[in-house]
């Protein structure tokens, strides 16, 4: 903080005004300004189709625009010459994990690819490899080709190669997307440590809303246009509110009257959000209390606003929330079909998988039961897909068995096939056809009786809320809808099973709000079975029951609430603590034996099991070294504390001794 | 028993409800796709079109004339060279001239006639003219030297018989051998009725090959695929809906082109059974499909899919006589003429509508096609289900 204020009065390294940038019809970015500071981590937050990327290209000077002025060093960019002037300055890592490097190339030979290209004297790239790649603790792996490298690995690799040069200003395009929580923690602690060393500046882009703590400085992107800028704690600020979470019997009468007057009303698990604005926590939960007068509230207290129902309510004030017709998600559509026998809808027993190489899933074994809302959590390549391939039919097992909505997966995948619902990671629908096209061509797929059919049809197209666009061609529909759209189509034959792959990856906040919703209802009134893999934490909230993968096994298993007692009860609770300067005290705090503790932006995370005694203990070891302690606060660790300690303790059994 | 027979009805009637909405879909699809409907458009009525006004003889081709003569015996000559075949191209001063308009491709023909052409002829001496032909294109120098030997044969005659005083009755005393033949199925040995059947053949290969490829390889390339792997369609309607979708498309557009333009513009007659000539149609297009099918198998995109279809077409097209007769061929390349099945169509096309023959004439060739239609179809549909495994 004090390094960006010493610097304030330097001209910024970068200077947007005005930036426009369209794609023949589409407008990407629209009259977007900013400016970023030498030394900050700067961040651009928005959902896919925000115009994040357009305008990182623009600043590295690999894309024209229409309109605006973009600056980088003082240099004007308007033409390819003036960019290429600076391009020797800034190092630019595209969006795709390990994108811009070569799979074929081991890790060595890819650093000294970007090193060649950069023109770096062999010399200074001896020890410039060597402190990387001792830092991203890439050094055990230089001969292996980069393709062989776990998501993660491939992003600080990535890093590695734009860093070659050392150039003074980095932009990264969504390097954490698809990243586990582990490797995201590690790159930002990386990021954080390089930048600080050199005083670099970097303009980093991140779809993750939770990430926002994270940036010095930041910019909410949405279609386009820039919502809101400044500090993140400055933008909380300007959205005056508080957050309620209560625990109701009568959940979904509950959540009737409170949208009635409310607009940000969640369920989540068991509990209930509600984003109250403007008003002090004891108003708020004084209002919810009025509001459900005459019901059992079993639990109800007030916390801190999250960045996404901030995000969520500056787009609400103004107006950029679509207006979209309300889905009537109270009415019952399925017909009265008992759950069936035992109400176990899935099974999976000692479920094994083997690619050519590799063993992609390791005796994986779960229940499912009707009603139940199931997330399997885990990064790209934990074998969450291969999980679901098996249970739908589509892969066959190596070895183990399951049950899918009664029929043997091994020996009856056709009629699982027809019992299930599927919405696949990637848009899988036909764009060049119709909403009312797509659904009628799986209706008669998956065998519903012709005089049904519109009816059927009728009930999802209201549950979705796809009511106005039931005529229009997918291809030309946001990402929100087209994301309902597929829920509908794997809903209308009514099965008991639904099976979704990261179904809200790349949908905005409100979107997957409202996916949600449709998604509580199913479990919730209609008994549906929902099976889900993500990788957002935040998703990982909703579900009844979450399986953690990693490397193709499950390492742990129960719902939300005992996953986060169990590590309190192992390891203790998150203390949260904010210093000056972060990176010494936190170097401190892993030389007094620390060793879980984490930076988080510019706090320290770290888990500890007798608060008061740590306490006193870190404020010695602070103080001592003359390290400023701003704040200390103990709190219950979330899910990503969850996540990130259960692979972390999977990976020390793992290593050899 | 009777209770097997209505589960095994209703099944049915399921598996056919299931491929119908696929190939609903895939029509709906095809309709959308402003490119194909373009390509399909300009292919059929356009190209046949435009095949139609071909011809295979000299059009206008340009003679030039080194005259050293000058004479009304060497201006009769010259004006011999007349369209529709030939057009004077004007005169040069020399040789030299002449030989640089043939290098530079500005005339085809150049024709040198000596100083003493008339004085030589009125003398009763024979005498020499230079032809030369330009013959970088075989065909047009072919025909071009074949033209010109008629034309300065035919003059020749006719100055021998003057020169003689042969009139016209006496004529009838003089033996001569003429040639009476017949020329059958195409009386007038019209270009107009061979050129577009023979490209409208090519125009149906084209599509029955190209058109299942781009529809199972769009499914891979936007992903859709995997919707249809977890829903209960099996491989067989998958493709199936393709092909019957496609060969619809190519047989409303192979009845379009045959009706309008063939028949329509060109008087191309329709001797044989039309239902005939459908049915041939479209036991090739589920061969050519078939092959469709397999390319799309082994590639990951539409280029790819293009690239592969590009390979496979020109052997084919090659080896069927549409564009050099087997007559033509050596005799390797004839035998092997026996595996492309566009030569069995081509065979069966001409005959059916030119020469009105039936099953009884066809019947090996029709064979012949199924045979090989058969084995192709049933290979690609093969490796079409194997990469759902």
């Amino acid at each position: 903080m004090d390094q960006t204020a010493l610097v304030d009065d330097d001209p910024p390294v970068v200077r947007v005004r005005e930036f426009v940038k369209r794609y023949s019809k589409l407008t990407a970015a629209d009259g977007v300004s900013l400016d970023i500071r030498r030394g900050e981590i700067y961040g651009l937050i928005g959902p896919d189709g925000a115009g994040k990327s357009s305008l990182m290209k623009a600043i590295a000077g690999v894309l024209s625009f229409e309109g605006g002025s973009v600056e980088v060093f003082g240099q004007t960019i308007d033409s390819e010459a003036a960019a290429e002037k600076v391009k020797g300055r800034l190092g630019f890592m595209p969006q795709g994990l390990g994108l811009n490097l070569y799979p074929e190339l081991s890790v060595e030979e890819n650093i000294d690819f970007f090193a060649e290209l950069r023109e770096v004297t062999p010399v200074l790239l001896a020890e410039r490899k060597r402190k990387l790649l001792a830092m991203t603790r890439l050094d055990r792996f230089l001969d292996r080709p980069m393709k062989q490298l776990s998501g993660g690995m491939k992003q600080k690799l990535g890093l590695v190669c734009t860093l070659i040069h050392e150039p003074d200003l980095i932009i990264l395009d969504e390097p954490t997307t698809g990243v586990d929580p582990v490797s995201r923690r590690d790159f930002w602690t990386i990021l954080t440590q390089l930048l600080r060393e050199r005083s670099v500046t970097a303009l980093v882009s991140t779809a993750y809303m939770d990430e926002a703590e994270r940036f010095q400085r930041l910019s909410l992107m949405f279609g386009g246009l820039v919502v809101a800028k400044g500090a993140p704690e400055v933008i909380l600020h300007d959205v005056p509110g508080t957050l309620v979470e209560l625990t109701i019997a009568a959940q979904v009468e509950a959540l009737v009257r409170l949208e009635k007057r409310f607009t940000q009303v969640e369920a989540v698990g068991s509990k209930i959000k509600v984003f109250v604005p403007d008003v002090t926590p004891q108003a708020a939960s004084a209002q919810i209390q009025e509001l459900l007068i005459g019901m059992e509230i079993e639990q109800i207290q007030v916390e801190e606003p999250s960045f996404e129902d901030a995000f969520i309510a500056l787009l609400q004030r103004r107006h950029l929330a679509r207006k979209e017709e309300d889905s009537s998600v109270g009415k019952v559509w399925r017909d009265g079909e008992p759950p069936l026998g035992d109400g176990i809808a899935i099974v999976a027993r000692e479920l094994t998988s083997d690619f050519d190489h590799f063993r992609a899933v390791d005796r994986v074994s779960f229940e499912v039961r009707q009603g139940e809302i199931f997330g399997l959590l885990g990064a790209n390549g934990a074998g969450k897909t291969t999980v679901i391939k098996m249970l739908t039919g589509i892969r066959p097992p190596t070895g183990g068995a399951g049950t899918v909505a009664g029929a043997d997966m091994r020996r009856a995948s056709q009629s699982v096939k027809e019992r299930i619902g599927y919405v696949s990671q990637a848009f899988s629908l036909y764009q060049d056809m119709k909403v009312q096209e797509n659904l009628r061509l799986f209706a008669r797929i998956y065998g519903v009786p012709g005089r049904q059919i519109s009816e059927r049809i009728d009930r999802v197209v209201q549950l979705a809320g796809l009511g106005s666009v039931y005529n229009q061609l997918v291809g030309k529909l946001p990402m929100g809808i087209r994301q309902r759209l597929a829920l509908a189509c794997a809903l209308v034959h009514g099965p008991l099973v639904l099976f979704l792959d990261e179904p809200t990856s790349g949908v905005d906040p409100i979107g997957r709000r409202r996916f949600w919703k449709i998604l509580v209802h199913l479990a919730r009134v209609e008994h549906v079975a929902i099976l889900l893999t993500t990788h957002y934490m935040s998703e990982a909230e909703h579900c009844d029951h979450l399986a953690l993968m990693h490397a193709g096994k499950v390492i742990a298993d129960d719902t939300p609430a005992a996953l986060k007692t169990a590590l309190e009860q192992e390891a203790g609770q998150v203390l949260d603590l904010a210093a000056e300067p972060v990176l010494s005290a936190l170097e401190a705090l892993e030389q007094a034996g620390f060793v879980d503790a984490a930076l988080f932006g510019r706090r320290i995370h770290l888990l500890i099991k007798d608060v008061d005694e740590a306490t006193s203990r870190i404020g010695a070891c602070l103080s001592e070294r003359n390290i400023l302690l701003l704040d200390i606060t103990p709190r219950a660790p979330s899910l990503e504390d969850v996540f990130v300690h259960r692979i972390l303790q999977q990976e020390r059994q793992e290593a050899p001794p | 028993m009777n209770n097997d027979w209505s589960i095994l009805c209703a099944r049915l009637s399921f598996w056919f409800s299931r491929l119908m909405a696929m190939t609903t879909k895939e029509l709906i699809q095809f309709g959308r796709d402003i490119l194909l409907l373009f390509a399909i458009v300009y292919l059929f009525v356009f190209d046949t079109y435009m095949a139609g006004n071909v011809t295979m003889q000299l059009n206008k081709a340009i003679v030039t004339v080194h005259d050293a003569d000058h004479s009304a015996a060497s201006r009769e000559l010259i004006y011999r060279f007349r369209p529709p075949y030939f057009k004077l191209g004007g005169e040069v001063l020399d040789n030299y001239a002449g030989q640089r308009l043939l290098d530079q491709g500005r005339a085809l023909v150049v024709l040198n006639i000596p100083s003493d052409f008339a004085h030589d002829i009125t003398k009763g001496k024979s005498v020499d003219v230079q032809v030369q032909v330009d013959a970088s294109n075989t065909v047009l120098g072919f025909l071009a030297s074949s033209y010109t030997t008629q034309i300065i044969g035919q003059y020749s005659y006719d100055q021998a018989l003057a020169r003689l005083g042969v009139n016209e009755q006496a004529l009838e005393n003089v033996p001569t051998v003429r040639n009476e033949y017949r020329v059958w199925y195409n009386p007038n040995q019209k270009d107009a009725w061979f050129m577009p059947i023979s490209e409208l053949l090519v125009v149906i290969t084209i599509m029955g090959i190209m058109l299942p490829a781009a529809a199972a390889v769009r499914e891979k390339e936007r992903g859709t695929i995997e919707q249809l792997m977890v829903s209960p369609l099996t491989p067989i309607q998958i493709l199936l809906s393709k092909v019957i979708a496609m060969t619809l498309v190519i047989l409303l557009g192979t009845a379009v082109s045959l009706f309008l333009v063939l028949h329509g513009i060109f008087a191309v007659p329709m001797k044989g059974s039309l239902v005939l000539f459908f049915a041939v149609t479209t036991l090739y297009i589920f061969t050519t499909a078939g092959l469709g099918l397999y390319i799309a198998t082994l590639s990951r995109n539409l280029a790819q899919a293009a690239l592969l279809a590009i390979l496979v077409l020109m052997p084919m097209i090659f080896l069927s006589g549409a564009w050099t007769p087997p007559e033509a061929m050596p005799m390797g390349l004839r035998q092997a003429m026996y595996i492309s099945p566009l030569y069995y169509f081509i065979e069966m096309a001409y005959a059916i509508l030119l020469k009105g023959a039936g099953l009884d004439i066809l019947w090996d060739s029709l064979l012949g096609l199924a045979l090989i239609g058969g084995l192709i179809f049933g290979f690609g549909v093969w490796r079409f289900r194997r990469q759902f495994e």
